[in-house]
């Protein structure tokens, strides 16, 4: 838990879609200042559980708190608190960097003037000082999830979002987002962050949590997630095949079935 | 070799085509689009029931009245003018495949040839006018077919249908490459928007120029001919594609198979050769250079200075942000744009080359209302054409990014109000100075001048706010090409709409001009009653339009 008090929790989030269930009874628990990793096969739920922390989708039943604010009781409230990045950003082509910034800008209410001055220095921070009036139809998918990343900081917000957020990214810019992830938490806020690179998980996060088929199926430090197995000196990876019951036999018999 | 596996491969591609249609349609499990394609399906129905009891009225008629018109020609003018429709559909579909179509890369990456896979395309589109061809005449053969004895007749129609627009689409399918070499990346969209409107403005002015039909004087008219028909003689002539189906044709409706046979195997050969060899010309001009290797074009920044500080007047932060974005937007893509300037650019068409005598016989009215009120008429038209363009599409023309504003923290009623602002400014203002530039010509009197440019500027906002509020209700935010952004229910309602405020409108100022007769009271009273009752009503309908469309945003999930 963060050094701050509570800054994210949900109590049975649940979310179905007819007959299917997204995400089932869900309980977590985020600090402030912390790195939390959200972890799970293709399909487990990550997505959607994000999605209804941002208050993009209704749950089904049980609630989220962000700073102690429901999300979909008051989610304008809510919101002002949040940054956002999703994992395939869609933005308007047509606008430039810089004009999609000043717009997110005025969208959060941030004053005019401290927007300027922050679109600026995150243009510069992001290497996209160069290229901030160019229409954003010309980035490349990496360029614009870093335009992503840059609008949902621009509000200053306490608790960051980002469902797979260095897909696209080349590794000196992976890099420079993990750097820039980890001074934002260390200014006490939080960041929540869906991830299949098991290894940035392993080396950034405070404390991480696995989903698989819409169930929480462990959350806790590495350390607790090691014991939780029962194996000590086990890396991430081998835990998260361990608790979504993938097997790399499993694997291997498959694709020698597709050999034969 | 390329064209045959073309053949193949086209083939395959209408399968799929026509798989994806009977997914999205009958197997789509939706009762939305099940009701859509059957009420499609009835509209289909009862246009072929009118279409061939019109035929039957033709046939009954040409026994009774024997034309003198020669078929041949007829028919060849047919099939020329039909030239001129599979130009513009080819040359559209054609960029579209080539540009904008995400499956190309699919097909490319596939083991087949690059001359195959390009054929395929053009496969897919002969096949699709041909299919259309037949949709649209289909009822009209199967009446000749049972008035002259003659089963064949549809179906050598159909040959003919399906060997007659090969070499279009070949000539444009080479044209196209040709063409795409030298438009930027990114840019296909708006490119192919530019071809549309010269296209389409060039047929209008074309046929209006042209066309006897139009004209005072007819245009090199020959006796025999209907004068309503515009005449081409080169149509028929034999060494053209549409001589050749226009002989054929005629034969066949004359029974003289022998003859349709003989033009429709020399159809048969030249398309076949055109094919083969446009196949291996199209892939060696692929090959030969590809846009993708064109730098993106760089913007240079906009001086500090000039640009846009974000602010509007009167509009707090979060409504000038999306005013000013929704601008940017429509403004720097063409296609959006267009929706915007066309019906100016259709408005010149149809009333400016007429433009003198109209005026006249509008001054002729006098002074009063009647004048002053169909001064309106061109406004009206803009309003209509602008309100559902640009009001219907002001939600959905968020799409994919709808996310960002879902994920701020702003209310839905707030994304109306923004909506409502970006698209009421512009209509009013264009509606506003076609009114006053009507007005100032026809001169119905200062009073009524200045009440008509106001009415207009107020049913603008209220139509505009009415269309926004509906197009929140239909709001589409999946869609990829921009002409599928407003849903078909949606643009139907609002038609219907505007022509129930239109109608109303109209039909209060006739009761104000009676009433005033009738009572003695000044027209002046009885008229601004009257239009305060039909902006009223108007303000009415787009505020509960507006509750609806947010009532259908706040349930919206951007899952």
């Amino acid at each position: 838990m963060g050094r701050l008090g509570t800054v994210l929790s949900t109590r049975l989030l649940t979310k179905r879609y007819g007959s299917l269930t997204a995400v089932e009874d869900l309980d977590l628990e985020v600090g402030a200042g912390e790195l939390f990793g959200f972890l799970g096969p293709n399909g487990a739920g990550k997505t959607t559980t994000i999605k209804m922390l941002v208050g993009l989708l209704r749950p089904t039943s049980g609630n989220a708190r962000v700073a102690g604010i429901d999300i979909a009781a008051e989610p304008e409230k809510a919101k002002a608190l949040i940054g956002y990045v999703p994992d395939a950003a869609t933005l308007y082509d047509k606008l430039s960097a810089r004009e999609f910034l000043e717009f997110s800008g005025d969208l959060y209410h941030v004053e005019r003037r401290v927007r300027d001055r922050r679109i600026a220095a995150l243009l510069k921070l992001f290497d996209l000082h160069e290229r901030g009036d160019d229409f954003l139809s010309g980035y490349s998918r990496g360029m614009r999830q870093k335009v992503s990343l840059a609008a949902a900081l621009l509000h200053d917000p306490q608790v960051l979002f980002l469902d797979e957020p260095t897909v696209g990214l080349d590794p000196q810019s992976a890099r420079q987002m993990k750097d820039i992830l980890q001074d934002f938490c260390r200014e006490g806020k939080t960041v929540f962050f869906s991830t299949h690179i098991l290894e940035i998980a392993e080396r950034m996060c405070t404390r991480l949590a696995i989903i698989n088929h819409g169930r929480l199926v462990a959350m806790g430090s590495l350390q607790e997630l090691r014991h939780m197995v029962g194996q000590d000196g086990q890396s991430l990876e081998q835990i998260f095949l361990e608790l979504t019951g993938s097997r790399e036999d499993d694997v291997s018999a498959v694709l020698r079935g597709l050999e034969n | 070799m390329g064209a045959l596996e073309g053949l193949g491969l086209g083939l395959l591609l209408w399968r799929v085509q026509l798989q994806m249609f009977i997914n999205q349609t009958i197997r789509s499990r939706q009762a939305g689009r099940i009701a859509g394609t059957i009420a499609g399906a009835a509209v289909i129905v009862f246009a072929w029931s009118w279409e061939a009891f019109i035929t039957w009225l033709g046939v009954l008629a040409s026994h009774r009245v024997p034309l003198r018109i020669d078929p041949v020609q007829v028919l060849s003018l047919a099939f020329l003018a039909y030239t001129g429709v599979l130009v513009f559909s080819s040359l559209l579909f054609s960029l579209n495949a080539l540009l904008l179509n995400p499956d190309l890369d699919v097909l490319l990456a596939a083991p087949r040839s690059v001359e195959s896979v390009l054929a395929s395309r053009m496969v897919v589109q002969v096949f699709r006018l041909s299919l259309l061809s037949l949709l649209f005449t289909a009822p009209a053969l199967v009446v000749l077919a049972i008035a002259n004895h003659n089963p064949l007749i549809p179906f050598a129609f159909a040959a003919l249908y399906l060997l007659y627009p090969v070499f279009v689409v070949v000539i444009i399918s080479l044209v196209s490459l040709l063409l795409i070499r030298v438009i930027p990346v990114g840019r296909g969209r708006e490119v192919l928007t530019l071809f549309g409107i010269a296209l389409g403005i060039g047929i209008n002015l074309a046929n209006f120029l042209l066309n006897p039909a139009f004209r005072d004087s007819g245009f090199a008219r020959r006796p025999g001919l209907t004068p309503s028909l515009p005449d081409i003689p080169a149509a028929s002539a034999s060494w053209l594609p549409s001589g050749w189906a226009g002989r054929s044709a005629a034969a066949v409706l004359n029974g003289d198979l022998a003859t349709a046979g003989q033009w429709m195997l020399l159809l048969l050969a030249v398309s076949a050769a055109i094919f083969a060899a446009g196949s291996v010309l199209n892939g060696r001009l692929y090959m030969a250079g590809w846009i993708q290797a064109v730098p993106p074009r760089r913007r240079h920044a906009t001086p500090r200075g000039r640009r846009s500080r974000g602010a509007l007047p009167l509009l707090s932060p979060v409504l000038a942000a999306v005013v000013i974005k929704d601008w940017r937007m429509r403004t720097r893509d063409l296609a959006q744009l267009v929706r915007f300037i066309m019906p100016v650019v259709f408005l010149f068409v149809i009333f400016g080359l007429r433009f003198p005598r109209l005026l006249g016989a509008v001054r002729s009215l006098g002074d009063g209302p009647p004048a002053a009120m169909i001064g309106l008429i061109p406004a009206w038209i803009l309003l209509f054409s602008l309100s559902i363009s640009l009001g219907l599409s002001a939600v959905s023309l968020e799409g994919k990014s709808i996310w960002v504003y879902a994920a701020s923290p702003n209310t839905t009623l707030r994304l109306l109000q923004a909506k409502c602002w970006s698209t009421a400014l512009p209509t009013a203002l264009v509606v506003a100075l076609a009114a006053l530039v009507a007005e100032i010509l026809i001169r119905p009197g200062w009073l009524w001048a200045v009440a008509a440019v106001l009415l207009a500027i107020a049913e603008a906002g209220a139509v505009t706010t009415l269309m926004v509020g509906i197009g929140a209700v239909f709001a589409r935010f999946d869609w990829t090409d921009a002409r599928r952004m407003m849903h078909p229910v949606g643009i139907f309602v609002g038609m219907g709409l505007f022509s129930v405020v239109s109608a109303a409108s109209a039909l209060l100022l006739v009761i104000s001009i009676a009433l005033a007769a009738v009572t003695r009271f000044p027209l002046v009273t009885t008229w601004l009653a009257a239009m305060t009752i039909s902006v009223g009503g108007a303000i009415a309908v787009a505020a509960l339009s507006i509750l609806f469309g947010n009532q259908r945003l706040r349930g919206l999930e951007v899952g």
